[in-house]
């Protein structure tokens, strides 16, 4: 352990190991720059095939139409939007990481914000699928936007739909140049750390010619500081948006102000799930646990452990309100929710949810990565079942018993979610593959900060 | 026409100092290079705030300003449709996408704002044609001040020798 930058009240390090710049920039870029191992051919073979199956998924339903799901009548939105709002959620915690831990001046985000970041882009690609296929003949999303036509037609603005569209592709749209802007340095690293003409040429056109002098530092640093204060209340106003969809309308269950909040909670939930859930392997298959320390995975447990808590007040406040109303719809939205055909989902997000995630009140499981790992995954189910639980559970049983229907998804809509897993993958290995998994930049700066921090404490 | 003298310097006190110092005997195009941004560089070779708040700001609003007008034009003007007796212009709905519009050109205004004034992308650089300033965006502190007159060439260079440069390079522009 560096005794330079290591501090004395905190047996946890955010570098592990004695590094200076050149070596932090080897460590990192090794993934990049070593033989493609077998592992991952494997490994991206595995996914490839899995996207097959998403276009096979995804084939059937342009052929047959939305007929091809399980949906029914009055179970009109079902997995397509269950898997949508799973997706998008996860790619919440890429945004919080990179861009409120910024506002914040979170030391520790500097590690794992390029993982995090790239994750949102991917989920919010697989997100984006599902509201489009389920527009039933989706080569017409072009009449979601306001454009003069022959047909005399404008999208109708008071529907919670339209606001989806805007919200999503601005969130995609400002994630990629966040990203973007964020990966220039390194890819300027790349390309002056490179040992062929080939990766020169091709890394050096997407650095742009970048040099690291101190006018492209002093415009970088504020364009990297205004996105990040850009993408805080942008992440905020998604979600919310996406709880909008249900919220506005008058289905119990739905129709409840504590949705935004609560949706975005979950969303950041969900997020840090899956962040850990591929942390934790990639940084020991990557080599790279002296940037990535048990002390990142120890602070994102205890993210992981407030928003769960938030969640799981969510869920109380939902019950409370239920009874509270005096609406006897809302009161049998809640015990349906709780003692009717889906009681097994109900009790599925309840351990997964709420009472796994207690267990990192104590600090040797939090940075525990076997105990970690499974509570992540639990959590990834966890937060589906929620989902499947607002979407599904609310809608199969309405207000009148004779419009009350079973509902039972198909193979499509499980390939449409194992598809989209497998897609989400493949992208994952590609950018393990080619571009460093933590921004050499940000670490390096952060190695200065943390080594004058502890000059300044012993100078003190 | 133009040569550029390029120094590189073994920490960030030198170079700071360096520059200022060559500042100060009116070398004006004197520029820093390093793998992270350096805490006072900016001042120590004189720049000014940068100006991206301020585009963001104004292409913020007028990404809302647009929206807004859109949804109002489209929905209470040109073909107002009755919801629920709903008024045809209802300010409230329109507040989501006014946001995200806003927030989207703004972060567009940012991106390309950015590489306006940076010049970017621009594949070629005098500085490239050194092939030890490889190390500037990995663990290397350069210096790069620029003449037009070649008869200071010489004398610069050994300024950056003095004034603490491990190595020092020539790039002369080829007429």
């Amino acid at each position: 352990m560096d005794p330079a930058i290591q501090d004395t009240l905190d047996p946890l390090p955010l570098i592990a190991g004695r590094h200076e710049d050149e070596s932090l920039t080897r460590v990192i870029f090794t993934p990049v720059w070593e033989k493609t191992r077998r592992g991952w051919w494997f490994l991206f073979v595995l996914g490839l095939g899995g996207t097959g199956v998403l276009v096979a998924a995804v084939t059937v339903t342009l052929a047959q139409g939305i007929g091809a799901w399980g949906n029914n009548m009055p179970v009109a939105w079902a997995l397509g939007i269950t898997d949508f709002v799973w997706w998008i959620g996860i790619g919440h915690a890429g945004t919080l990481i990179s861009a409120i831990l910024l506002l914040f001046q979170q030391k520790w985000r500097n590690s794992i914000n390029r993982f995090a970041e790239t994750m949102t882009l991917f989920a919010v690609m697989c997100a984006g699928m599902f509201p489009v296929l389920h527009l039933g003949r989706p080569w017409f999303a072009y009449w979601l936007i306001p454009y003069p036509n022959r047909m005399n037609i404008w999208p109708q603005f008071k529907s919670a739909l339209p606001w989806d569209v805007v919200a999503v592709s601005t969130y995609f749209t400002v994630s990629l140049l966040f990203w973007y802007v964020g990966l220039v340095p390194d890819l300027a690293s790349l390309r002056d750390s490179s040992h062929s003409r080939l990766k020169r040429i091709v890394y050096g056109i997407f650095a742009l010619g970048w040099r690291g002098s101190t006018r492209q530092w002093h415009h970088h640093k504020i364009a990297y500081l205004l996105l990040g204060g850009l993408a805080t209340p942008l992440v905020v106003s998604v979600h919310t948006i996406v709880s909008f969809d249900f919220a506005i309308s008058q289905l119990p269950g739905w129709h409840s102000t504590i949705f935004p909040p609560y949706f975005v909670a979950g969303a950041v939930f969900s997020g840090f799930g899956m962040v850990l859930t591929l942390i934790i392997p990639a940084r020991r298959l990557l080599g790279l646990e002296d940037v990535i320390t048990l002390k990142h995975i120890d602070n994102m447990n205890k993210v992981v452990l407030a928003t769960s808590m938030m969640v799981g007040y969510g869920y109380l406040m939902e019950a409370f309100m239920g009874w509270y109303s005096g609406n006897k719809y809302d009161l049998f939205a809640v015990t349906n929710r709780m003692f009717g055909p889906f009681a097994y989902m109900f009790g599925l997000l309840i351990i997964c949810n709420v009472l796994a995630p207690q267990l990192f009140w104590s600090r040797s499981i939090r940075t525990n990565l076997i105990v970690t790992w499974i509570v992540s995954v639990l959590i990834n189910v966890g937060m589906w079942a929620e989902r499947f639980v607002i979407v599904v559970v609310s809608l199969h049983r309405d207000f009148l018993p004779s419009s009350w229907a079973q509902y039972k998804p198909t193979w499509v809509d499980w390939g449409l979610l194992f598809g989209t897993m497998s897609f989400f993958g493949t992208l994952f290995l590609l950018f393990l593959r080619f571009l460093p998994a933590v921004s050499a930049t940000e670490v390096k700066e952060l190695r200065k900060e943390l080594a004058e921090h502890r000059a300044e404490a012993t100078a003190a | 026409m133009a040569d550029w003298i390029l120094g590189e310097f073994g920490n960030e006190e030198e170079l700071l100092k360096a520059a200022r110092d060559l500042r100060q005997k009116g070398h004006l195009d004197v520029e820093t290079y390093s793998p992270y941004p350096l805490h006072g560089a900016p001042e120590a070779v004189g720049l000014k705030a940068s100006k991206l708040p301020l585009f963001a700001l104004v292409a913020g609003l007028s990404g809302a300003t647009v929206a807004y007008l859109i949804q109002f034009y489209t929905n209470a003007v040109s073909w107002p449709i009755n919801v629920g007796g709903r008024p045809p212009h209802s300010a409230p709905v329109f507040v989501p996408i006014t946001f995200e519009t806003g927030v989207l050109i703004a972060a567009f205004s940012i991106f390309f704002g950015l590489w306006t004034l940076l010049r970017l992308p621009q594949p070629y650089h005098p500085v490239f044609e050194v092939e030890a300033f490889r190390s500037a965006s990995i663990d290397g502190l350069w210096l790069s001040v620029e003449t037009a007159l070649s008869s200071e060439t010489e004398r610069l260079a050994e300024r950056l020798r003095a004034l603490g440069a491990r190595q020092v390079t020539v790039v002369r522009d080829q007429p």
